[in-house]
């Protein structure tokens, strides 16, 4: 049976026990004042709303049943607690709850409109009329304070923190709601709407200059030598990112926060070509081409400390494993080249070969193979086939590479 | 009835906000389970402790590890014994949850009506 089913029977009972039973003293709701339904017509604040239908206007307007008599008379069906403490009948006027450390049994009302916690700021100031007998409730309601707010009050002592609406220090005339048909939306007085939003009625720009003026005393100032962003990676070559979360609930603990990326460009790290290329071959994916930017993510360990220490350990141990030279590395082939290398490939040798056939043929004397490879069609040759192999094939690279071969084979046009 | 009895469910996040606000349900989150599970209490309790009072429903949010209750009571009861409901609430939800409670509360004379059925 779910939650609310079980427990249902027994709100009830306890209702039906309360309201055959004549009241108690602790809890004594007039029906005149407070319940579900509503209130006498004088005492109506609330604007006039939705108009109710027939039956339930009877309901409203006649007068409630007489609240129970409990008091000096009904001494003998008040809670033993009770009834040492009798209240002398003479007695006009209570003192306010500031003296209301002994519990007095309160027949007939004395309403106090504003609650305790919604002008929090003057206080429970109730103006504490005559404690009535049985019968007549005066409705004394304290009205809100927005009714003494002046033009130009400072707005961050209404709100100091972040706190719910409250229509009743908000002199503002909200409407919030969808409205009924010919309506207009509900007004701001028990509006649940403008209570469930967050607001940020706490964060005024004033008040919030008043922080900013607070927390100057505990902040240092930039340091003056780092003004650009080249002095900042010039000094501090690594980046080190680390994300902090907040969530409501009672646990700070959050896995994700042991996450820790360092970030370093290559150029600003001590590396030749031999071990530029090593290292860019042992990271794999963590290289940036474009940015020349190395990142390390690390999230094995458990501490966020640990982490930041293990990712300084891999670079370190790729630095100086790039600066070694294994023996194998001896075995580097040419699909294992990052970059088109002319020297020693297939495209040389056709080139050394059509050139050598060409002179053969023309019967000039054997000129050597370094005079050509020196030579400045070979070279030019070599640079437009380098480009087109590493960049791509683009307009001008292959019209460089058009220029070079006519050279190269002396054809004109 | 009140505007939140008025809309059904589905009117949520178009004429309804959230009765809770916390950061359990958003993407990526975690506690949501742990949260649902204290504001189911949280209601039950607010509506025994108060009894017949609460006008509407009960509101909770939760900033960091702070929940404020904010309640729409009726004024049935005098100040000094919702004085002492509400330092009871806190002080028994501050011991049982381990983090601060603070309510807010908003008295109505009588039940908002949005409309009749």
């Amino acid at each position: 049976m779910p939650f609310e089913m079980r427990f249902e029977p027994i709100f009830r009972a306890a209702a039906a026990v309360r309201s055959r039973s004549p009241p108690d003293p602790w809890y004594s709701p007039s029906p005149r004042n407070g319940g579900a339904r509503g209130s006498s017509p004088r005492a109506q604040r609330v604007p006039p709303g939705p108009v109710p239908p027939r039956s339930v206007r009877a309901e409203l307007a006649g007068p409630g049943p007489a609240p129970a008599a409990v008091g000096p008379g009904g001494a003998a069906r008040r809670p033993p607690w009770r009834r040492g403490l009798a209240v002398l009948p003479g007695r006009a006027v209570v003192r306010g709850p500031a003296g209301g450390s002994q519990p007095r049994p309160r027949w007939g009302r004395a309403a106090y409109s504003s609650a305790p916690a919604v002008s929090g700021k003057e206080g429970p100031q109730q103006r504490e009329a005559s404690v009535r007998r049985r019968g007549r409730t005066p409705q004394f309601a304290v009205p809100p304070r927005t009714e003494r707010m002046a033009v130009d009050q400072d707005w961050s002592s209404v709100y100091p923190t972040a706190a719910a609406f409250k229509p009743a220090s908000v002199p503002l005339p909200i409407r919030m709601g969808y409205p009924v048909k010919r309506g207009v939306p509900p007004p701001k007085e028990g509006n649940l709407e403008l209570i469930k939003i967050p607001n940020f009625l706490h964060l005024t720009p004033p008040a919030i200059k008043k922080h900013c003026a607070a927390l100057k005393d505990f902040c240092t100032e930039w340091p003056s030598a780092l003004d650009s962003d080249e002095k900042c990676e010039q000094h501090f070559p690594i980046e080190t990112e680390t994300v902090d979360y907040v969530s409501s609930g009672t646990s700070i603990r959050n896995p994700k926060a042991r996450v820790v990326t360092l970030r370093v460009k290559l150029s600003n790290l001590n590396l030749d070509d031999h071990a530029k290329k090593k290292l860019v071959k042992l990271v794999g994916e963590r290289y940036c081409r474009e940015t020349d930017v190395l990142t390390i993510v690390t999230d094995r360990c458990p501490l966020r400390r640990q982490n930041y220490d293990y990712g300084m350990h891999l670079l370190t141990v790729l630095y100086h494993e790039s600066w070694k030279t294994e023996k194998w590395e001896s075995e580097k082939s040419e699909e294992d080249m990052e970059e088109y290398i002319w020297e020693n490939s297939r495209s040389q040798k056709n080139a050394l070969d059509t050139l050598l056939r060409i002179k053969a043929s023309e019967n000039v004397s054997n000129v050597s193979k370094e005079e050509l490879l020196g030579s400045e069609v070979v070279t030019n040759y070599r640079n437009s086939v380098i480009a087109l192999k590493n960049e791509g094939e683009t307009e001008s690279n292959m019209s460089q590479y058009k220029e070079s071969v006519k050279k190269l084979l002396n054809i004109q046009a | 009835m009140t505007y939140e009895q008025a809309h059904p469910p589905h009117y949520i996040a178009h004429r309804k906000g959230w009765l809770s606000l916390h950061t359990g349900n958003l993407h990526g989150e975690a506690g949501a389970a742990e949260r649902a599970v204290e504001d189911s209490f949280l209601r039950r309790f607010m509506y025994g402790t108060f009894p017949g009072l609460l006008a509407d429903e009960v509101v909770l949010k939760r900033r960091g590890n702070l929940l404020v209750i904010c309640a729409l009571l009726s004024r049935a009861l005098p100040p000094s014994k919702i004085y002492f409901l509400v330092g009871y609430t806190e002080t028994l939800l501050s011991h049982f949850y381990k983090c601060p409670v603070r309510l807010e509360l908003q008295t109505v004379p009588a039940r908002v009506v949005y409309k009749y059925l």
